[in-house]
């Protein structure tokens, strides 16, 4: 579990550049997220880590209300909760997208049940959050789902010096061929998709994995640990980025 | 007025019930033996009558008379009527004064009330009769009074009385007996279970060694008391450990707080501060979470998304993503997957139930040691094995491991939340597979899944 509060991740890291990165977000025409949660105490913290992340934020605490708001206001992401009153999180999900509205949602919820996260993804939610969650974790959600890499033809991925080749599975940087195993050319590939955007371990675990349930051990850490040693050769700008307490960033710029 | 407890009870109830159809019953049935004798009766001296009349109208004038006189002397029971009168209705012999008005003379015998001539003086009732208007014009009576039928009545009610009075009398008693006793039991039972909800919990019903309802209930409920108390005392047991599992983290996270709270001067103390406490405060959740999880698991029923698993794939999937780790820690990690097989199951659960045997082995086996993930194909069976050179799990552990809630002191004195094999035992069960522990040296974990596997 990597439950820090969000700030921290900033505050904490206290580097210009993680500032940036957000910054970059907000800096594009205020996006705006609509969040959908019954809870005023959690909405509260919510709506005020997205702000200082630069998002325009929209609080609905019904599924009626969040309904109308989805549709006159139309939001770049939505957050909704699974249990509200009025109306059930996933048949507002489930209006949404009979109406065509495609916008990209993130279903929190305090059910663990097994079936529930598949039910919540496959009623048209695009992400799935247990709670109790870290607010890292959903904002890096969030920011996710609002960037999704486009599906793509191309065959050569570029982030930076990066380099790969998704046919012959071989990546360079620079000029440097980085000799990688089959799992860490997938963990990098993710990552080069997504590069400048905070990858939380769970994102990891989840995408790259297709493991679920958190661990206890550290292998998040011991497999991001290899990758950065190959990608990162002595004498090199440094890449890949441990947010600490919150997950890892694969940064293209110098 | 209160009743005595007893009238009310069903059971006292349903004997007075049964005593009243009993009674009906009997009644009917000795009406019907009354019926069936007095009919009997009456058609025998019918007869009697009839041959008696046939013979003496048979005999010649004279003799005539002596064979009614003769009859009558016969008859020592005074029963018998007899009667020859003149074609003027004048009597002739016999002890009859004379003809019956209602008499008919149409030699069929019927009832007819006469007056009979008697030393003692004239005495009048019902008999069957028979008349015949003989060739001479003189007409003859023959008569027999029925009065056994008012004997028999007199008898079948006599019996009655003896026999119906008591009869009722003990069904009355029975009932009463049995509900009272049935009353005590119930108010028994009562009493304990009184004493159980109120929390003694190794209290008893009580019940005899018979072969009887009560009894075989009050050992049904025993055994599902013992259950219970084993299951309360477990759960009881858990609670413990988990409070006290919390605790220690919250604990630390508190006095993190406190401390930093007094201490800190710089922002930057009083983030160290915050993070531990917070780093803290996700332990206790994971504990929760590990919790939730695996009461869910045990709860849920096998469920119908359940799809083929390519375990051969899982495996080497597992194998991949502990590699690293083994490698850190100088452990040599292999699968030895030959064959391609899959089974009908919820590929993430069943990985994280390998992935947390391949963890655990890792973590229990020293350094230059092996941890190995087998697939094999048995005997109508697929079998999952996670082998490695640790020290495994005592025979006696091997026991204790299986049973519900128990968390071994090795496992919870390692760092993590220790409810990994409890979680893979439910996996494995909601499967309807079977984990196989075996005992040490070396440690050696089996998933056995039963059914013909597709390959």
């Amino acid at each position: 579990m990597t439950g820090v509060s969000g700030k921290r991740a900033v505050v904490g890291v206290g580097t210009s550049r993680s500032a940036n990165v957000f910054a970059a977000v907000g800096n594009r025409l205020m996006t705006k997220v609509l969040l959908i949660e019954d809870d005023s105490e959690t909405a509260e913290e919510i709506t005020a880590e997205l702000a200082d992340r630069g998002f325009e934020v929209e609080w609905s605490a019904n599924g009626i209300d969040g309904l109308d708001k989805a549709r006159s206001s139309r939001p770049d992401a939505m957050i909704v909760d699974r249990l509200l009153p009025g109306m059930d999180g996933l048949t507002v999900i489930e209006a949404l997208r009979k109406d065509q509205v495609r916008t990209p949602v993130l279903v929190l919820s305090a059910l663990g049940a097994v079936d529930d996260r598949v039910r919540g993804l496959r009623m048209g939610g695009d992400d799935y959050l247990t709670k109790p969650f870290a607010l890292v974790e959903l904002i890096a959600r969030v920011e996710a789902l609002l960037r999704r890499p486009a599906e793509s033809r191309e065959t050569t991925l570029r982030a930076g010096q990066l380099e790969l080749d998704l046919i012959k599975r071989t990546a360079k940087r620079g000029d440097r061929v980085i000799d990688l195993l089959p799992r860490e050319f997938r963990l990098l590939e993710y990552m080069v998709q997504r590069s400048d955007q905070l990858l939380t371990r769970a994102m990891l675990l989840e995408e790259v994995w297709n493991y679920k349930f958190v661990p206890t051990t550290n292998l998040v850490d011991v497999h991001m640990g290899r990758l950065r040693h190959k990608v990162d050769g002595p004498g090199e700008v440094p890449m890949i980025h441990n947010v600490r307490g919150a997950g890892f960033i694969l940064r293209a710029g110098p | 007025m209160r009743q005595p407890q007893f009238i009310r009870s069903s059971t006292f109830h349903w004997t007075l019930a049964v005593a009243g159809v009993f009674a009906v019953f009997v009644i009917t049935l000795f009406g019907f033996i009354y019926w069936k004798v007095d009919d009997y009766l009456i058609t025998r001296s019918d007869r009697m009558i009839s041959s008696q009349l046939d013979f003496i109208a048979g005999l010649p004038g004279e003799q005539q008379l002596s064979a009614i006189n003769q009859n009558l002397k016969q008859d020592s029971r005074g029963v018998q009527h007899a009667g020859l009168f003149g074609a003027d209705g004048r009597r002739i012999a016999g002890n009859m004064e004379r003809i019956p008005p209602e008499l008919r003379l149409n030699d069929i015998v019927h009832n007819v009330s006469v007056t009979r001539m008697l030393p003692t003086g004239r005495d009048a009732r019902v008999i069957r009769a028979i008349a015949r208007t003989m060739p001479n014009g003189n007409t003859l009576v023959i008569g027999r009074e029925v009065d056994e039928t008012r004997e028999i009545s007199h008898v079948v009610g006599q019996a009655l009385a003896l026999g119906l009075l008591p009869a009722l009398c003990l069904c009355l008693l029975a009932g009463a007996l049995l509900s009272m006793r049935a009353q005590k039991r119930v108010e028994e039972v009562n009493k304990r279970v009184q004493r159980i909800i109120a929390g003694d919990l190794s209290e008893r019903l009580p019940h005899r060694n018979a072969d009887e309802p009560f009894s075989k209930l009050a050992v049904i409920v025993n055994g599902m008391l013992d259950e219970m108390e084993t299951m309360i005392h477990a759960l009881a047991g858990v609670g413990n450990d988990i409070a006290h599992d919390l605790r220690t983290p919250l604990t630390r996270a508190r006095l993190a707080l406190e401390r930093g709270r007094t201490n800190a001067t710089t922002v930057e103390q009083l983030q160290t501060v915050a993070d531990k406490a917070i780093a803290s405060i996700d332990q206790s959740l994971a504990i929760i979470t590990a919790l939730l999880r695996l009461a869910e698991i045990e709860n849920s029923r096998r469920s119908a998304a359940f799809g083929s698993v390519p375990l051969h794939a899982m495996l080497r999937e597992v194998c991949d993503l502990y590699e690293p780790i083994a490698e850190n820690k100088k452990v040599d990690l292999r699968a030895k997957v030959k064959y391609n097989l899959n089974v009908l199951g919820d590929r993430d659960l069943l990985f994280e139930a390998v992935a947390n045997l391949v963890d655990n082995a890792i973590k229990f086996t020293p350094e230059g040691g092996r941890v190995g993930i087998e697939l094999e194909s048995g005997d109508k069976k697929t079998i999952v094995r996670i082998t490695d050179t640790g020290p495994g799990i005592s025979e006696q552990e091997r026991e204790a491991v299986l049973r519900r809630f128990y968390r071994s002191d090795k496992i919870r004195s390692t760092p993590g939340v220790g409810l990994g094999l409890n979680l893979v035992a439910a996996i494995v069960k909601l499967h309807g597979f079977r984990l196989a522990i075996h005992s040490g040296p070396g440690g050696r974990m089996e998933i056995i899944c039963p059914g013909r596997q597709s390959g």
